[in-house]
C-alpha cells in the first residue's frame, strides 16, 4: 500500500484545526531549554558557592581586603599585590597585543593578496590560538626572560618580572586579537569600501575612516576576550616564575625597580591561597579574591561595551 | 582632527597606563632613594635595602614566606619574593645563580650539586624543620595501624588494580603482614602526584625498603587520584570512609575533624604522628626540611644575610611551628653552620 505524502495544504489545514501535535518540535524545544537550564544551573551553583564564601570576608574586612598586601595571616591578608600585578600585565597586553594584532589583521584582510601564503598564515594563526597556555609559558621562560636579562631590565628578579610576564601574555592573546579582528573586518560590507573608492578616497582613507570604525564593535569584543584571558591565565606565570608564597616590593622602590622586580598576580594569589594548610584561606579568602578578579573582568568588559556603544551611535 | 577610532583607543591606553602607574606607586610612603644595590650594610635595620629571592620546595614555602613577611615589617625597604615550584625546580634556578636561597624538602642530589659547582656556586645547607608524612583514612575506618609491608601491599606498584582492601590480602600475607586480612571495603586512594616532594619522600621512606626486597619498581601504584593541592587530597580522603592516602603532617593537623591518621609501624611498634613522636624521630615517616643559601650572595647582599639571621632568630624559628611543622630538638648545629660561613 502506498501512502502518499500529505500536501502542504493538508498540513496547514490540520494545524489550523489543532488536530496535529508537532511532537518533534516540542521535544526539540524542551531539549534546548534543558541545555539552557543546565548551563545556568552550573553557573548559578558556582557563583553562589563563591559568593557564600566571599561574603564573610568582605563583611569583616571591607575595603581593607582590597588594599592590604599579601600575608600568611588570614586576618590581615589582602589582594593588593595581586591586583597590581594583574593590572600591570593587562596594561602591557593592551599596549603590545592590540596594536600588533589589529595591525596584522588589517594587513591580512585588506592588503594581502588572497594566495596560498595568506591562507597558510591564517591557518597558522588559528592553530596558535589553540596552543595550550603552558607552552607560551615555556616560550616566555626561554625567550622573554632571557631578553629581559640581556637588555638589562632584570632588576632584582633575575628577569622573572612583570615585563617578561606581560610580553608573554601579549603573545598568548595575539592570535585571539588577530582572529576576532579579521572576522570583524570581513563582516564589513564590500559596498562600504566601494562607496569610499567611488568618491575618490585612497585605500588608507577608506580603511581608516570607513572599514575600521564599522568593524570596531567586533574588534572590541576581541579585545575584551583577550584581556579576560590575560587576567585569568595562571599556568604561564607559574612557568615564567611568579612569587606564590610571599611578595613585597621595597617600600621606597622606584617605578623602574617595581616594574623590573618580582611580582605576583591575582589568579596566582587565588591558587596559592587554595593550597594553604590554614583552611580559612581556601574557604573564605580565595572566594573573595575570585570575586575581586570577576569584578576586574566586569570592569574591563563594561569599559569595552561603553566604547562600543559610542561607535554604534557614531555609525548611525 | 582626532578621528572616531583614535579617541577610544587613546582612552583605553590612558586607562591602562593610569592603572599601571597607580598600582606601582602604591604603598610607598617615601619619595626618592638611592638605588638599592649601592646601599651599604648598616647597623640600623631600617636602612637595609636590596632584595632577597627565594624559590624551591612548596612544602618549605609557608615557613619561608612567613619569615619573609615578618622580616618585611621590620625591613620595609628590602624587596622580597618567595615562590614554591618544587625542590627540583628550585635547585635548577639556584644553581643557575638566579635565586639567593633555595628551600628544599630533601638533601641536594649529586647531580644538582654537580650543576652548582660547575656554575661556580657554593652554598651552605641549613636544616630548619622536620615534616612528618601522615597516612590518612576516613574517620569511620577501623584500621588503626599499618606497617611498611601493609603500605606496600595497598599502595605499592604491585597493588595496581586493587579496588578493595581485601584485594591486597594475598600480597600482604606473602609479605608477612600482621594486620591483614583486611576487610572487604572499597579502597579509594587520594594522594600527592609525582611532582611533589611528599610523593618522593613517601616512596623512599615507606615503599622503597619493601620494593627492594621484592625487586619491583620503586613507585606507587599509578591508578589513584593525584592532586598537587593538599586541600583537595583531604577532601578526597574525607569523602570515602575507607579511603587511604598521605599528606604532610601540617595538613592532617588542620583537618582532624575530617580525616583520621593511621599509626605507622616502622619495625619498632605502632607510632601515631604527633609533634613529639616526629621531633624525637620515633615516627618512621618523617623528613628534614632544608634551606640552601648561596654563600657569595650572602656575602655580597646584606639583605640576604640579614634574612637568614632573622630566620635563625627566636622569632624566625617560631614560624616553623606557626606553619604547623615541627622544630628541631636543637638548632645549635644549624646556627653553627651558618655562623661558620
Amino acid at each position: 500500500m502506498v501512502v502518499s505524502a500529505p500536501t502542504t495544504t493538508e498540513i496547514v489545514a490540520q494545524h489550523l484545526a489543532g488536530k496535529r501535535v508537532p511532537i518533534g518540535s516540542i521535544v526539540f524545544r524542551a531539549a534546548l531549554l534543558m541545555a539552557l537550564l543546565t548551563s545556568l544551573l552550573i553557573l548559578v551553583t558556582l557563583l553562589t558557592s563563591i559568593t557564600a564564601g566571599a561574603v564573610p570576608t568582605f563583611q569583616e574586612r571591607g575595603l581593607d581586603f582590597i588594599t592590604s598586601p599579601l600575608s600568611l595571616d588570614p586576618a590581615t591578608a589582602g589582594v593588593w599585590s595581586g591586583i597590581v600585578g594583574s593590572a600591570g600585565i593587562a596594561a602591557l597586553v593592551t599596549v603590545i597585543a592590540f596594536p600588533l594584532g589589529i595591525g596584522t589583521a588589517v594587513y591580512l584582510e585588506e592588503y594581502a593578496s588572497r594566495g596560498r601564503l595568506t591562507n597558510l598564515l591564517r591557518t597558522n594563526v588559528r592553530n596558535l590560538a589553540s596552543v595550550p597556555s603552558i607552552v607560551y609559558g615555556l616560550l616566555g621562560l626561554a625567550i622573554f626572560v632571557r631578553v629581559v636579562n640581556l637588555i638589562g631590565l632584570s632588576g632584582t628578579s633575575s628577569g622573572r618580572n612583570i615585563l617578561a610576564a606581560g610580553v608573554t601574555m601579549a603573545v598568548l592573546v595575539l592570535p585571539i586579537v588577530i582572529i576576532t579582528t579579521s572576522e570583524a573586518l570581513r563582516a564589513v560590507p564590500q559596498t562600504i569600501r566601494e562607496a569610499g573608492f567611488g568618491v575618490g578616497a585612497t585605500k588608507w582613507e577608506v580603511i581608516r575612516h570607513q572599514v575600521i570604525p564599522s568593524a570596531a564593535p567586533g574588534i572590541l569584543t576581541g579585545a575584551v576576550l583577550a584581556i579576560a584571558r590575560a587576567f585569568g591565565e595562571t599556568a604561564p606565570l607559574l612557568v615564567i616564575g611568579v612569587a606564590t608564597g610571599f611578595f613585597a616590593a621595597a617600600a621606597d622602590a622606584t617605578f623602574v625597580e617595581r616594574v623590573t622586580g618580582s611580582y605576583t598576580a591575582l589568579p596566582v594569589v587565588i591558587l596559592s591561597w587554595s593550597k594553604q594548610n590554614d583552611v580559612q584561606f581556601a574557604d573564605t579568602l580565595a572566594p573573595a579574591a575570585i570575586v575581586v578578579l570577576l569584578a576586574m573582568l566586569l570592569t574591563a568588559n563594561a569599559a569595552a561595551i561603553i566604547i562600543r556603544n559610542r561607535f554604534d551611535r557614531n555609525q548611525q | 582632527m582626532i578621528s572616531r577610532l583614535s579617541k577610544p583607543l587613546i582612552f583605553v591606553l590612558a586607562l591602562a597606563l593610569v592603572a599601571a602607574a597607580c598600582s606601582t606607586s602604591s604603598n610607598s610612603p617615601t619619595t626618592t632613594s638611592p638605588p638599592a644595590s649601592t646601599a651599604p650594610a648598616s647597623s640600623d635595620s631600617n636602612a637595609l635595602t636590596g632584595s632577597v629571592l627565594i624559590s624551591g620546595s612548596s612544602t618549605v614555602e609557608p615557613i619561608s614566606a612567613l619569615n619573609a613577611e615578618k622580616f618585611n615589617t621590620t625591613n620595609p625597604n628590602v624587596s622580597i619574593a618567595v615562590e614554591g615550584p618544587g625542590t627540583g625546580d628550585g635547585f635548577k634556578k639556584f644553581c643557575a645563580g638566579e635565586t639567593d636561597i633555595s628551600d628544599a624538602s630533601r638533601r641536594i642530589k649529586d647531580s644538582e650539586a654537580e650543576a652548582c659547582s660547575q656554575a661556580g656556586i657554593s652554598y651552605i645547607e641549613l636544616e630548619i624543620a622536620i615534616d612528618g608524612i601522615s597516612v590518612l583514612t576516613g574517620l569511620e575506618n577501623d584500621v588503626k595501624c599499618l606497617a611498611f609491608v601493609d603500605l606496600y601491599a595497598l599502595l605499592g606498584s604491585e597493588s595496581t588494580g586493587f579496588s578493595s582492601w581485601s584485594d591486597a590480602n594475598d600480597l600482604a600475607a606473602q609479605l608477612g603482614s600482621t594486620v591483614a586480612p583486611y576487610a572487604d571495603v572499597p579502597l579509594a586512594v587520594t594522594a600527592p602526584g609525582e611532582e611533589s616532594g611528599t610523593y618522593d619522600t613517601f616512596i623512599s621512606l615507606a615503599l622503597k625498603p619493601v620494593a627492594k626486597t621484592r625487586d619491583t619498581e620503586k613507585a606507587t601504584r599509578p591508578d589513584y587520584v593525584a592532586s598537587p593541592n593538599d586541600n583537595v587530597i583531604i577532601q578526597g580522603l574525607s569523602s570515602s570512609p575507607t579511603s587511604l592516602g598521605w599528606v604532610g603532617y601540617a595538613f592532617f593537623v588542620e583537618n582532624q575533624d575530617k580525616v583520621k591518621a593511621i599509626e605507622i609501624d616502622g619495625g619498632d611498634g605502632c607510632v601515631f604522628p604527633t609533634t613529639e613522636t616526629i621531633a624525637s624521630g620515633t615516627y618512621p615517616l618523617a623528613r628534614s626540611l632544608y634551606l640552601y643559601i648561596n654563600t657569595q650572595k650572602a656575602a655580597e647582599k646584606p639583605a640576604v644575610a640579614a634574612y637568614v639571621d632573622f630566620y635563625l632568630s627566636e622569632e624566625g624559628l617560631r614560624s616553623v611551628a606557626e606553619a604547623a611543622y615541627i622544630p628541631l630538638a636543637s638548632y645549635e648545629a644549624t646556627i653553627a653552620a651558618w655562623d661558620q660561613r
